[in-house]
């Protein structure tokens, strides 16, 4: 039996400490996983939104939230207004709305299915470049275009149709736009939808599309000095304020991985200080029949590391699992979040395994091949 | 050291507890390559540490001590001198128990830097001599004491040491089985040209040997 094989077998001589042992480092490894796929996951997500939109710059009433604003708060005159502004290429004021939808609860994020408001030669503003299905016409009180996950949430296709605010609407397109507040939605003639929630002549946001070159701040900067109860949010101003968020969850993350590498290495250090102490006589053995001490700190921090990399395994299943048990029971989630599994998340939990392992393993080691052998022998 | 001489152990001085126990006080002995020796006494009397200091587990504090050419007081790493001159038999068997028999004979060939199948073949050639190839994937807590030491006699030959050190061999055995396991001892004592150094309170397993020392208070009190 090579040397490999021994270590490689000697960490199961007592299966119930070694598994134990194994689901300890295991949970925190698997903690390790499932946060690096959600991280990522919103991460891939918040990218979407910012390159999703074909406009730079969406200008809101000052004091309300670019993302989450429903309701009529700025006037649609202003469209047209914001238009002669120099550097803007073109506008598109955009209502925005919640409706429930009796017997689903697969509703996107906030809690009410978004519906949204526009011009229907004004959606590549916002990123629908292209459909599967007709599209609506300005002013169709019963066309609607739904976004691929809502679709896919309500069991829609083109063709069906759709009850909000007390009216049917058919559905004639369904659109991706990568953007997965966008693909949670849906969207419908402006004049339609400010009708059915009696916000005429009113928009949530006025999106604005820049010049090719013009530059965007400068541009945002116009807009808020012309109209001082505007704010212009740019894609800049955005994806400063989604990585921060971002920050703060990844040094959330970073935190709990530090606090399951400790309590990992905790765990590991005392399997292998009790297996040490049990075999105590049977190292002194080992010395006798002239194996260095070299070797007997190789076996021990060998044995560590194989436990740990099993845990490992282990971990990476238990992660991935319960993601998948997370997006089941909390069915909106998936809408929000699509977890990323990257070989970035993998190499982490291996190499933070590892790293618990030799730190583990590397104090009951040293113990083990300095122990006397006439001591060791005489341990009963 | 005589060319013909083994061991040679001038004024060989060891204690324990701070210099309060004089476990070894000034033993002198010499013996010879192919000898078997008995080394008897009364508890507590020295020679299972006279036996530890021959096979390098423990250094003495004063005197001369040279085994197979080695002087041991001088050399500071002993663990390739064990590996490669030293057999040892305890009276416990100290078998692995997680691991095969064969893979228990296998233990002291990790340091001698020999293959894996090599190590396989002599390991299984030992099995043979002591009647035990048939049991050697079987687990030791499968196997009766006197098996056991058959075990642990396969092992200490494996790595063709010069001298085997055989600490009460057969103390925890029954008496039929404990002959037998003598008589096996002493047949690959003769067989593999071997120097066999045995502790034993027992005369009638002293009586095997070629020679008996007499060991009391830490001394050589005689020799037969």
């Amino acid at each position: 039996m090579s040397f490999l094989k021994l270590i490689l077998k000697n960490p199961f001589r007592n299966r119930t400490r070694a598994i134990l042992a194994i689901i300890g480092i295991a949970i925190g490894i698997a903690t390790i996983v499932a946060l690096g796929m959600v991280t990522g996951g919103l991460q891939s997500a918040t990218q979407s939104t910012l390159k999703a939109g074909a406009a730079e710059i969406s200008v809101t009433q000052k004091g309300s939230n670019t993302f989450i604003s429903t309701g009529g708060t700025v006037n649609e005159s202003l469209v047209g207004d914001l238009r002669k502004i120099d550097g803007v290429k073109d506008t598109a004021g955009i209502l925005r709305a919640s409706a429930n939808i009796s017997g689903s609860s697969n509703f996107g994020p906030g809690g009410g299915f978004s519906v949204n408001g526009i011009d229907s030669d004004k959606l590549s503003l916002v990123g629908i470049d292209s459909l599967n299905g007709t599209g609506f016409s300005n002013g169709s009180t019963n066309e609607i275009i739904l976004g691929k996950t809502s679709a896919n949430n309500l069991n829609k296709t083109v063709g069906s149709t759709i009850n909000l605010f007390g009216t049917d609407f058919k559905i004639t397109g369904i659109f991706e736009t990568g953007n997965f507040i966008q693909d949670a939605g849906a969207y419908m003639s402006l004049s339609t939808l400010q009708n059915l929630t009696g916000n005429d002549e009113k928009v949530s946001n006025i999106v604005v599309k820049v010049d090719e070159n013009a530059n965007v701040t400068q541009v945002g900067q116009s807009i808020e000095n012309n109209y001082n109860d505007l704010t212009a949010t740019t894609a800049a101003d955005q994806a400063n304020r989604i990585n921060e968020g971002l920050g703060t969850i990844n040094t959330a993350s970073t935190a709990i991985s530090l606090l399951a590498i400790i309590i990992g290495g905790v765990g590991v250090i005392n399997t292998m200080v009790m297996s040490v102490f049990e075999r105590t006589r049977e190292i002194g053995v080992l010395k006798a029949v002239g194996w260095r001490n070299r070797r007997i700190l190789g076996m021990i921090l060998g044995e560590s590391i194989v436990l740990t990399l099993v845990a490992a395994v282990v971990g990476i299943i238990m992660g991935i699992v319960g993601v998948e048990v997370l997006l089941n029971v909390i069915p909106s989630s998936g809408a929000v979040i699509k977890p990323v599994l990257t070989l970035d998340i993998l190499a982490r939990a291996f190499l933070i395994a590892l790293l618990v392992g030799i730190l583990g393993g590397l104090y009951p080691a040293y113990r083990a091949s300095r122990l006397a052998p006439t001591e060791a022998l005489r341990y009963e | 050291m005589d060319k013909e001489n083994i061991i040679e152990i001038h004024d060989l001085k060891k204690n324990y507890d701070k210099g309060n126990i004089k476990a070894l006080n000034g033993v002198d002995m010499v013996i010879k390559k192919g000898e078997f020796i008995s080394i008897m006494g009364p508890s507590g009397s020295g020679k299972s540490t006279l036996l530890n200091m021959i096979g390098a587990l423990d250094r003495a504090e004063e005197g001369t001590i040279e085994v197979a050419g080695i002087d041991l007081m001088k050399t500071s790493d002993l663990s390739e001198f064990r590996s490669k001159e030293i057999g040892f038999v305890f009276q416990m068997h100290n078998l692995i128990p997680n691991l095969s028999v064969l893979e228990n004979v296998e233990i002291p060939m990790y340091e001698s830097q020999i293959k894996s199948h090599q190590m396989r073949e002599r390991a299984l050639e030992l099995l043979e001599a002591v009647e035990l190839k048939d049991k050697a994937d079987t687990s030791p807590t499968k196997l009766s004491g006197g098996e056991r030491q058959r075990v642990a006699i396969a092992r200490a030959l494996v790595n063709h040491p010069s001298i085997i050190l055989a600490d009460e061999p057969t103390g925890a055995l029954d008496s039929k089985t404990g002959d037998v396991i003598l008589k096996m001892l002493k047949e690959l004592h003769n067989k593999e040209h071997v120097t066999l150094v045995m502790v034993t309170h027992e005369p009638y397993v002293a009586q095997m040997a070629d020679r008996i020392l007499n060991v009391l208070d830490g001394k050589i009190t005689a020799s037969s």
